[in-house]
């Protein structure tokens, strides 16, 4: 057993690591800044001052964040692409130079080119504004933006002459045409000189522990899940709090599952084929597959104040305040709750009652069962004491893997009652993109799961000493 | 608790009174012919089952035909004179072999007085707004048509679109998810789950050439494939569906074509003595690995996961339910090729010196292929609950686009819009239950022995 227990656990790792891989790697490839998510109020407002300092600030911010470091502890890319391409700050300057460099393959061109894009920048943030060039000025920013965000030959070309529109009319933006000048010179070169087969010749880039993946999963496993990027909290904090709710509630609803299941399965396998299993199955089997956003939707509309009957609350947990005493508290959660647990009970309860059946309906046709008939035992005895314990085994198992389930599977009924648990605040956080949090929520349900899959098979050693791991 | 089960593809087996009678009666082996006649005659037993057959099948009926049934356009119209047929031009103009005949162009289908028509049942498409009728018009309330063909039979939503039309062209959508993804999944749980079942973790034997040349590989057509690629395959992906896809073949094909070439490299390796040397692949493992790791991440988070960042699309949908739902199918084949492998008429065929690959293809998985039909009913079940959930939630299709879940939810948040919820929620309750109801038939059929 203890054998079983050690190589279940070898096994464990390797699954976990590539799980946490998985979600990495995901989170990392999609879209959106989270830098400039953090940092909201990005101010314009024109003085190079103020340039400077906005972007001392985002890279001061991304360094926080140990966004600056490569992502993984190598890299298979290539040749053009240089080593430390993700020093560059902003996130779209990056995406474009690597456009730029799947385009042209010549490194040294293109950060000449993007320097003096910079320049350019620069030469306009420190050109006196007046009312008669302050237009051209805006326009003249929209363009070096588009230059920063383009990799297309025409956008770039119609981008650098409409600045040199602008530039013409008025003398004191002589400047910003000389900068321009370089621009449009190193693009020129650029062009001249394309190396594509860099491109296309494969290199292996090593950075060693000094990456992303490695800080965020040794932290991780010292229990520092990092910052929620959304209001700055410890992801572990914002995580409590949600692992509260659902936990109560499957806890309850997985005891009520537990309660009101048993007895129907057992009821039903005894008086298997009669009138009264019939009717049980067919209703057990319609609430089965009744979907539970929508049960939760008409719960909602016609006892959460919709048209019909305002009895309960329709969303959240309830306010509490601090003055109450705990009947008052343990009155306003549970009459916020009852519309979800109905939601959350329903349908498994069909399920495990079958689940009970099935195995019932397989105890009783043994022989032990027919001896202990024929002994004159009356059926009541037999139903609970010998048939019943027989039958635990896969509601045994069924309970290790219902608690895991129940935690990942909520997320429906969270999001229909918002109610603030682990499934609400995963699926919000994807919207957000706050993915600190999702990495969190994602690794610890796998880690439920595949704990609960250990669990429900030492029990069933437990339960059953027929069954024995060891000579596997 | 009730999308649980279905998101876990958990099954729903009755054990009654029927699989003893079965197991007394001789049930033939897997190889005979007459098997599928049996299971054919088991599942006919299933009255429940039948029927909903049946129902699904008049249901697959007016997925394919929805837009003859319920559309804005008519089947038949004489315009200026001339006759048409639009519902047929707007197929070939949506295939881009057609364009619209100018009278028509620029056509107000509802309101224009044709010289002759024939329209649909409901003269309404799923996207049509009645702006005179909008606003959670209740199926009973006087509504404002010009005559009883115009009504709108289950209402109205908060557009002006018709329930019943949306309805109907929800259960295309329904079919689609459902066919596509299960069989995005069968065709991976098949092969993974037989290569698994019927390998093993030491009956494939690759020399050690090969599994060293295997790595460069898989490197080196990744990087041409897909990193070189990548740009090209996410600006094609902006442009079509369909040029995306076609780039995405030609991507495969570079890929496979680097992993060919390093095989024939290894191949030229094994010269060498040593190269030669045989190592197993246990192929087991890495599928039962596999298995885990998907069945670890929750299924309806990994599907929000990727729905939620990228560009809404209902094939993304379909694919990603796919991707993420074969470890059933695959289960259920690598515990069936357990058995058959070392069953008779395989020990003959390998003695007899058929090659593996000819007993895997011809005889092995035929023969289980009835038992991944189970897992298909309910996983077709479970991809059309995910689908409506995510589009009750706002992810996964097009704005525009009206599928079952989208109408449920926009019975939300408002008041008085009864009929805008149920009738959705009965369509989703409805097909789920018949799948559910076909996937049992199927088990009591197939396996009467097999408890859960």
């Amino acid at each position: 057993m203890f054998k079983y227990i050690i190589k279940r656990i070898f096994i464990f790792l390797p699954t976990i690591f590539i799980i946490s891989l998985l979600t990495f790697m995901l989170s990392v490839s999609v879209p959106g800044d989270p830098v400039e998510q953090m940092l909201s109020s990005n101010t314009e407002s024109g003085s190079v001052q103020n340039a400077l300092a906005s972007e001392q600030a985002y890279i001061k911010k991304r360094q926080e964040l140990g966004l600056d470091l490569p992502v993984f502890y190598f890299s298979i890319s290539n040749e053009a692409t240089p080593k430390d391409l993700h020093l560059i700050p902003k996130k779209f300057h990056r995406n474009n130079l690597s456009r730029l460099i799947a385009q042209y393959g010549n490194w040294t061109l293109i950060d000449k080119y993007y320097q003096s894009i910079k320049q350019l920048e620069f030469a306009t943030l420190e050109t006196k504004r007046d009312s008669a060039n302050g237009d051209a000025i805006i326009a003249i920013k929209d363009n070096i933006y588009q230059l920063y965000i383009n990799d297309n030959n025409n956008v770039i070309q119609s981008s650098i002459s409409k600045i040199q529109n602008q530039t013409k009319k008025d003398s004191s933006l002589l400047a910003i045409n000389k900068a321009l000048l370089t621009v449009k010179n190193n693009y020129q070169e650029l062009r001249d000189n394309p190396t594509p087969i860099k491109y296309k010749t494969p290199t292996i880039h090593w950075y060693g522990t000094q990456c992303q993946y490695h800080q965020w999963i040794t932290k991780f496993m010292k229990g520092d899940f990092g910052i929620s990027y959304k209001d700055g909290r410890p992801v572990k904090s914002v995580l409590l709090d949600a692992v509260r709710w659902t936990v109560i509630l499957s806890i309850i609803s997985i005891i009520l599952t537990y309660l009101i299941s048993i007895p129907l399965g057992v009821v039903s396998a005894a008086k298997k084929g009669s009138k009264t299993d019939q009717t049980i199955s067919t209703i057990l089997f319609l609430l089965y597959s009744l979907p539970s956003f929508w049960v939760a939707t008409l719960l909602i509309m016609f006892f959460g104040g919709g048209d019909f009957l305002n009895w309960f609350p329709a969303y959240g947990v309830g306010q509490i305040e601090s003055g109450m005493s705990f009947m008052e508290k343990f009155g306003i959660r549970a009459y916020h709750l009852v519309l979800p647990l109905i939601c959350y009970t329903y349908g498994s309860l069909a399920y495990i009652s079958r689940q009970m059946r099935g195995a019932m309906v397989d105890t009783l046709s043994q022989d032990y069962i027919r001896t202990a008939r024929a002994k004159g035992l009356n059926q009541r005895t037999i139903l609970w004491k010998h048939a019943f314990k027989n039958s635990l085994l896969p509601i045994i198992t069924l309970f290790a893997s219902v608690f895991p389930l129940a935690v990942s599977g909520a997320i429906v009924l969270e999001i229909i009652f918002s109610i603030p648990g682990m499934g609400k605040l995963a699926y919000d956080a994807l919207v957000a993109r706050n993915y600190p949090i999702v990495y969190s929520v994602v690794m610890f349900s796998a880690i439920l799961t595949l704990v609960g899959f250990l669990v429900a098979d030492i029990l069933y050693a437990l339960v059953d000493p027929r069954i024995s791991y060891n000579k596997k | 608790m009730g999308i649980l089960n279905h998101l876990k593809g958990i099954k729903f087996s009755k054990g009654n009174a029927k699989h003893f009678k079965n197991e007394l009666s001789p049930t033939p082996t897997k190889n005979s012919e007459a098997y599928w006649a049996f299971v054919k005659r088991q599942f006919n037993k299933n009255k429940r089952a039948v029927f909903s057959l049946y129902l699904v099948g008049f249901m697959a009926f007016i997925a394919l035909f929805a837009d003859f049934i319920a559309n804005e356009k008519p089947i038949y119209c004489k315009y200026n004179d001339k006759s048409y047929f639009p519902i047929l031009i707007d197929y070939g103009v949506q295939l881009g072999i057609k364009k619209w005949p100018k009278d028509l162009q620029n056509i107000n289908w509802i309101d224009t007085d044709f010289q002759k028509v024939v329209r649909p049942p409901i003269p309404y498409s799923a996207t049509t707004q009645d702006i005179i009728n909008a606003g959670f018009v209740s199926p009973f309330e006087k509504q404002d048509v010009p005559s009883v063909r115009w009504r709108h039979w289950l209402g109205t939503e908060a557009l002006g679109r018709d329930v019943l039309s949306a309805l109907i062209h929800g259960t295309r959508i329904a079919f689609a998810v459902g066919i596509v993804s299960m069989s995005i999944a069968s065709l991976i749980g098949i092969i993974l789950g037989a290569l698994a079942g019927y390998f093993g973790d030491n009956r494939i034997l690759i020399s050690r050439a090969t599994a060293i040349m295997l790595l460069p590989g898989i490197i080196f057509g990744w990087f041409y494939a897909f990193s070189t690629r990548s740009y090209i395959l996410s600006d094609s992906l902006k442009v079509s569906g369909l040029k995306f896809l076609g780039n995405l073949l030609l991507s495969f094909v570079i890929f496979f074509g680097a992993i060919i070439l390093s095989w024939l490299v290894g191949k030229l390796l094994q010269f060498i003595p040593w190269f030669k040397k045989k190592i197993a692949v246990p192929m087991d493992i890495i599928v039962q690995r596999l298995i885990e790791i998907l069945v670890s991440i929750p299924r309806l988070f990994l599907v929000i996961a990727i729905v939620a960042i990228a560009k809404p699309s209902i094939f993304l949908v379909m694919v990603v339910i796919g991707l993420t739902s074969w470890t059933g199918i695959a289960r259920f084949i690598r515990a069936e090729l357990l058995k058959v492998r070392s069953l008779e008429y395989i020990e003959a065929a390998e003695a007899l010196g058929y090659s593996r690959k000819r007993i895997l293809l011809r005889h092995a998985i035929p023969n289980s292929l009835s038992s991944v039909l189970i897992a298909i009913a309910f996983g077709i079940a479970s991809a059309i609950l995910i689908e409506s959930f995510l589009s009750f939630i706002g992810l996964g299709i097009p704005p525009e686009t009206l599928s079952w879940g989208k109408l449920l939810s926009l019975a939300r948040g408002g008041k008085s819009q009864l009929w805008v919820a149920i009738f959705p929620g009965m369509a989703i309750f409805i097909t789920v239950t018949l799948f559910n109801l076909i996937g049992e038939g199927l088990t009591d059929a197939i396996d009467p022995k097999q408890k859960r």
